[in-house]
């Protein structure tokens, strides 16, 4: 599986692609592909965080914390970079878009 | 059927349960207090260790109904265990479908932020799906009017068929316009099912357009984005994070002390009153010193558990505490906990049983439990008057930074036992995964003064009814084994009367068992007294000894203790007992009051047994370990 320190998405390159984890601070990202068991996928969106749902990275706590993340249907979570690591994601928006 | 008819029958007396779901931070708790008058009693459902506060009230109709606070849950769907919230949600509700919870009916009322109403609504899709009858609550009516916006409600009903109502939960109508419409839905015999196939994203869209981009969720957003930045700031933060938790902390041992010392006193007043009624004899003493001490024991908690729980909702309702969490998680998980158990573990500093109960802001149930299984061997603030009498006797000739660096080393030694064990225990008996972390970050919001009030009405009640009478019933059991003489032993004349309780007897029986870790007879009285509370070992050994309010001033029963011989002359105890009995100490669960608190908080003996034992062991292990290399080493 890829691990969430992995080489972060490069955000000039239009559509890059990558796992959440790895999604650089302020960059917009849409949801492609959860890599997890069905039921943790189903609980996951239940919360919200589905495949086609665009989340803005907000921040991410220190010593490989949790992500901090902003969903565009009004929800804002803290998601552990293990679990963001397995949420393939695409580049909608860069950091300074 | 004619509509007068059913108006009819459906105001007979019967009973219906309404219950409130809805997601966590929908605003749910507001509507309950609003329709409620701030009254609730926990509900009594077996195996369920969250609470579910309920209250009755009265419908339009006459009708009486059991509001049900159920947990905040994102899915009725998705394969969740029974012990965590959502579990208690789901099992409260097929409860209710199969009728086995209430005889009569019942209706299901789902609370939605209409400012998520794209995520609300993906519930009502399930709820509808498991065809339960459903009203819908849209809340904060005053932030869309505010807004000039309006929810298209008829648009809403038509999309998902289940009645909608707006309300506002700090308007005093929003209880009429509920209640009536859960009284609408109980007449209604024959109700069309609600709608289990639509799109929530495109119905939000459609009812209310746009609502994020509206000034005053602007507005509030930038709030939130602003304390964000200050509260969450990658060195700010934690700095911030730490000194709120130390003002917690200092709220619970300090402001709680002065109170303490009030109650102390009452106690003091009704003993003297119970000393003039009933004189000096056994009676006297077992109802002044068994029962009346135990009920003191109780009342010291009250402050404690009060405070800790208003600060623990104010954290809470106020949307912090998810950020704390963020803050620590990572450091947490280290160890197989997650940042929801910092506050409790920091907490069981001043004391396991408050702490105990707050772990109930931990969602994860294997994670409350280890939490909660770890939390006594955290150093708590009754551990000190023993440590004070250990070094004051064995250590006082030695240095200030001796003594100042044995008190730090005891305290750091409880904090590793218990991450150790925690660890331990994670990958053992706690083995399981752990709720996936995706945790809600909910915007700053300001605390409602009468939630947080009854919160804490609560706690205290809660406490007084299920630990505090545990705590009675142990306190005159320990006072039986202290006072008891033990049939067929004889004591010398001028010998305290302690030497022939049943507890001395247990003391000698043991002695074999405990000597390799250099502790008498004595010592084993002194650690019975003290199962009832941890600084009760002062007073007991002051008993033992025949010195009068030792746990007032401790100096004379040091020097007794110092001075003990054996018959053969040599010292009865040296530093190493000490340092056997400080390893004790740190690791054993002395405490019926923490045992009670595990007991209520599991609803099981189970567990508290588990603990029990397993401090038990490390603690007496710990000891004779200590002693034996003490001697080894040629510590006297």
């Amino acid at each position: 599986m890829v691990d969430g320190a992995g080489s972060s998405i490069d955000v000039h390159e239009a559509n890059g692609r990558g796992s959440l984890a790895s999604a650089t601070i302020g960059t917009s990202v849409r949801i492609v592909g959860i890599v997890l068991d069905s039921s943790v996928a189903a609980w996951l969106a239940a919360v919200g965080l589905q495949e086609g749902e665009e989340v803005t990275v907000l921040r991410r706590a220190a010593l490989g914390g949790p992500l901090h993340i902003r969903t565009s249907s009004g929800g804002e979570f803290a998601i552990a970079r293990e679990l963001a690591a397995h949420l393939d994601v695409i580049v909608v928006r860069g950091a300074n878009a | 059927m004619s509509a007068a008819a059913v108006t009819k029958e459906s105001t007979a007396s019967e009973r219906c349960t309404i219950a409130l779901v809805g997601r966590p931070n929908s605003g749910k708790s507001s509507i309950y207090n609003r329709m409620t008058g701030g009254n609730a009693r926990v509900g009594n459902y077996p195996g369920i260790t969250v609470d579910v506060l309920e209250a009755e009230l009265e419908l339009p109709s006459g009708t009486r109904a059991v509001v049900a606070d159920l947990p905040g849950l994102y899915s009725v769907e998705g394969a969740v265990e029974r012990d965590t919230d959502e579990g208690v949600a789901r099992s409260f509700l097929d409860r209710l479908r199969e009728g086995t919870a209430e005889k009569g009916r019942f209706v299901v009322v789902q609370v939605i932020d209409p400012t998520r109403l794209a995520l609300g609504l993906r519930l009502t899709r399930e709820l509808a799906k498991a065809n339960l009858p459903l009203i819908i609550a849209l809340t904060h009516k005053d932030i869309l009017a505010s807004e000039g916006r309006d929810v298209d409600v008829a648009r809403l009903e038509s999309e998902i068929g289940a009645p909608v109502v707006l309300v506002c939960a700090r308007d005093a109508d929003a209880k009429a316009t509920l209640l009536a419409a859960v009284d609408d839905r109980l007449r209604d015999r024959d109700p069309a099912s609600p709608r289990a196939t639509f799109d929530p994203a495109a119905v939000a869209r459609a009812v209310v357009r746009d609502v994020s981009s509206s000034a005053e969720t602007k507005r509030r957003r930038q709030l939130t984005e602003r304390l964000d930045a200050v509260l969450l700031h990658p060195v700010v933060g934690p700095f911030l994070f730490i000194g709120l938790m130390a003002l917690v902390f200092a709220a619970v041992f300090l402001v709680a002390d002065p109170v303490t010392g009030v109650f102390d006193t009452l106690i003091g007043f009704a003993h003297g009153g119970l000393d003039r009624l009933l004189g000096k004899g056994l009676l006297a003493s077992f109802v002044a010193d068994g029962i009346l001490a135990g009920a003191g024991t109780v009342l010291a908690f009250m402050p404690q558990i009060v405070i800790l729980t208003v600060a623990l909702e104010l954290l809470e309702a106020s949307g912090y505490l998810a950020r704390g969490a963020f803050l620590v998680d990572r450091l947490l998980r280290l160890l197989g906990l997650s940042g929801r158990s910092f506050l409790p573990l920091l907490m069981g500093h001043a004391c396991a049983v408050p702490a105990i109960s707050a772990t109930r802001v931990v969602r994860d149930p294997r994670e409350r439990l280890t939490t909660i299984l770890v939390l006594p061997l955290m150093t708590c603030s009754a551990r000190l008057p023993t440590y004070a009498l250990v070094l004051s006797t064995f250590f006082s000739e030695r240095s200030a930074l001796f003594r100042a660096a044995l008190f730090v080393g005891l305290y750091f030694s409880g904090i590793f036992a218990a991450l150790l064990a925690s660890f331990v225990l994670r990958r053992t008996t706690m083995k399981g995964k752990s709720l996936p972390l995706v945790l809600e970050m909910p915007s700053y919001r300001m605390p409602q003064a009468s939630v947080v009030a009854r919160k804490g009405y609560n706690a205290a009640r809660r406490f007084l009814r299920d630990v505090g009478t545990t705590i009675v019933i142990a306190s005159a059991a320990l006072w039986m084994l202290l006072s008891i003489p033990m049939p067929g032993v004889s004591r010398e004349p001028d010998a305290p009367p302690i030497e022939s309780s049943v507890a001395a007897t247990i003391g000698h029986a043991i002695e074999p068992i405990t000597r390799p870790a250099g502790f008498d007879w004595r010592i084993d009285v002194g650690l019975i007294g003290s199962f009832g509370a941890r600084e009760l070992m002062v007073a007991t050994m002051g008993v033992v000894y025949g010195v009068e309010d030792a746990e007032d001033d401790p100096a004379p029963l040091a020097t007794k203790l110092r001075e003990a011989k054996r018959p053969d002359g040599s010292p009865l105890y040296g530093p190493r007992t000490g340092l056997a009995l400080l390893a004790f100490f740190v690791l054993a669960c002395q405490c019926m009051s923490t045992v009670a608190a595990i007991r209520r908080e599991t609803s099981s003996i189970r567990w508290p047994a588990f603990v029990l034992a397993y401090t038990y062991a490390l603690g007496y292990g710990a000891a004779v370990f200590v002693y034996q290399v003490g001697g080894i080493l040629g510590i006297p």
